[in-house]
């Protein structure tokens, strides 16, 4: 009763509730709808991402336990999952130093003193000096200590204040080229290794497009040369192609592709002479214009290709997908589909 | 000549290790000796700039960071662009993030911008930061700001923000900005919060994304698009201030070709070896 049929009464009644929401004009209805609900949804999600990182952590150490494949690399899961924990929650690692009343004829002296600290340019943190009399070094230290030896070293200049940066900010605290250990941790372990996975996708196309975009039938054929204009139309060395060029390669191609068709091959050669022919003299006559015939033109093609074809093909994708969600959402409602509460 | 064919059928079934390493050339060539390529803004990149230009100075525009670390070299660029020429036009900028990530990237742009503006926090722009819920925090912002973000992320009370004060829902925006990588993004944001409340909204979004939000931008629901990283070296053209994805074209330019190359060189062995086999 507690584990199937009220579940599936919240469900029943909240999806009522939200579904009659965009039909009944009642003030009580709407707010749930527009506000509370998604409040709901908020708190439920920041819930979720909790459930999901002890999930996260139940999973690694179970691999570890049980010793499965490649349980190894769950290790540095477990202890990158830890490590962040650490930076986020446990230690700020983020202070800043603060300097005011230094008097004008040490500013050179003090300017030296932080840039040396902080590998910072000492033009830079003059001009930073000369501009405020309550001046913040560029650099934000990841412990106490750090930032207490610079403040001892300038303490004969000036009053210094060790600041903690605020609990919440000091994840994307940023100073010249120096932020907290989170910050550290998302800009010199994340990003790479996100970058570094995402730059090898470019890679895997190549060989894709080699091995899979053949010419074996009509389909085929259409994906290709769409695969190909999009490609060369979409950066700028495709509009440095002259539209004329593509219109000869184009007339050559007809030319293979109906010589199978057709016996006499002096059709055939008359029509590609012919074409060629009518597109010289075109040419010659409209002074061979780099962005016309548009029809030949990467960047047109790819354009009328994004407007046209893909934008019918999103939308019947698009409509498919609505009228799915909304079947699927009718028979959650009426407790038909009850796979959320984990049956088959 | 069958000597040469057997060449071809050969060269045909190459490791596709020679094809990474040459793909890995074309991309890295032009970015150590840099080769300066014409950029021709599309239409839909002009877009995005008169609708921009349209505004008034001191218009809100709400930006949203919707990308991480392995989509930053095609977005990023797009945002510093952005917020250059929203700062250059004196809009005020609020941003927020759909992703955990996008809340760097947000800090990593307002950096930028603050070493190359005089800009003051909480007056010029100000930075909401990531909260969870994807389409929720979108709903959210359609309904009801201040009860979604209590603080921002510097952990100031919203209340005590100058630029916050008249901002409780997405209709006190004069202009909503997509900057997204995927889901949750421009897609929710159309239909959560600017379809609804007709507020006029824009994108810029990877080039993989294009074909799920091009019929919005069609239908006039989204003021032009910014297709990936040649969107935004185009709009590094538009603002004049030639950036990381102009630099970036000619590699991407050679590594199109190269793969171009591969696929027009992969069919004509494909049609030889087909030729062969028939005759056998």
């Amino acid at each position: 009763m507690m584990k199937r049929q009220i579940p599936l009464l919240i469900v029943i009644v909240v999806g009522l509730i939200t579904l009659f929401g965009h039909f009944f004009s009642n003030q009580g209805i709407q707010n749930f709808v527009d506000n509370d609900s998604t409040q709901w949804y908020d708190i439920i999600a920041s819930f979720a991402i909790f459930l999901g990182a002890l999930n996260l952590l139940k999973l690694q150490l179970m691999k570890i336990y049980k010793k499965q494949n490649n349980w190894q690399y769950s290790i540095l899961a477990v202890l990158g999952f830890f490590f962040a924990l650490f930076a986020g929650f446990l230690y700020r690692g983020a202070y800043t130093v603060s300097l005011s009343g230094v008097a004008v004829e040490n500013h050179q002296e003090v300017a030296g003193i932080i840039a040396t600290g902080t590998h910072n340019n000492v033009a830079l943190i003059t001009a930073g000096l000369e501009g405020n009399d309550d001046y913040t070094i560029p650099m934000v230290f990841m412990t106490e200590g750090g930032a207490e030896a610079l403040g001892e070293d300038l303490s004969s200049y000036g009053a210094t204040v060790i600041s903690p940066v605020q609990w919440g900010a000091h994840l994307t605290v940023k100073l010249g080229n120096s932020g907290s250990l989170f910050w550290w941790i998302f800009n010199y372990i994340f990003t790479p290794l996100s970058a570094t996975m995402f730059a090898l996708l470019a890679f895997f196309v190549a060989s894709a497009s080699y091995r899979a975009f053949r010419i074996r039938n009509f389909e085929a054929t259409l994906l290709l040369s769409a695969g190909i204009i999009l490609m060369l139309g979409r950066v700028p060395v495709g509009q440095m192609i002259s539209p004329w060029f593509v219109g000869f390669i184009f007339i050559l191609a007809m030319g293979a592709v109906i010589a199978p068709m057709v016996k006499n091959k002096f059709i055939t050669v008359s029509i590609v002479v012919a074409g060629i022919a009518i597109l010289t003299v075109w040419g010659v006559l409209t002074g061979w214009d780099s962005t016309r015939p548009a029809i030949f033109y990467f960047p047109v093609l790819q354009e009328w290709i994004f407007n046209v074809p893909t934008t019918a093909g999103a939308r019947a994708i698009m409509i498919g997908i609505g009228l799915g969600i909304v079947g699927t959402s009718f028979r959650i409602i009426i407790g038909l589909e009850r796979s959320f509460l984990g049956e088959k | 000549m069958k000597k040469f064919i057997d060449i071809l059928i050969k060269l045909g079934s190459v490791d596709r290790r020679y094809i990474f390493v040459l793909v890995g050339l074309s991309v890295l060539i032009p970015l150590i000796w840099p080769i300066n390529i014409p950029i021709r803004a599309t239409q839909q990149s002009q877009n995005v700039f008169n609708a921009i230009e349209g505004l008034a100075p001191n218009s809100k525009v709400l930006v949203s960071f919707e990308y991480g670390p392995s989509t930053k070299p095609e977005i990023h660029p797009m945002s510093l662009a952005l917020l250059r020429q929203l700062f250059e036009n004196g809009l005020k900028v609020y941003a927020t993030a759909l992703w955990p990530d996008g809340l760097f990237m947000s800090a990593d742009a307002f950096g930028t911008m603050e070493s190359e503006y005089d800009l003051e926090y909480g007056v010029d722009y100000v930075n909401l930061g990531f909260r969870p819920g994807n389409e929720a925090v979108v709903k959210g912002i359609a309904a009801d700001i201040p009860t979604l973000y209590t603080t921002d992320t510097r952990g100031i009370q919203i209340t005590a923000i100058p630029m916050m004060k008249g901002i409780h829902d997405v209709k006190d925006f004069d202009f909503v900005f997509s900057l997204s990588a995927g889901y949750p993004g421009t897609k929710e944001w159309v239909q959560y919060a600017c379809d609804p409340h007709n507020v006029p909204m824009s994108t810029g979004c990877t080039s993989i994304q294009v074909t799920e939000v091009i019929p919005y931008v069609e239908h006039g629901q989204v003021k032009g698009i910014l297709a990936g990283m040649p969107g935004a070296a185009e709009y590094e053209k538009l603002v004049n201030h030639p950036g990381l994805a102009t630099g970036m074209m000619a590699a991407q330019s050679f590594a199109h070709l190269v793969i171009v190359a591969f696929i027009i060189f992969g069919n004509i062995t494909y049609f030889v070896q087909r030729k062969r086999d028939q005759k056998k």
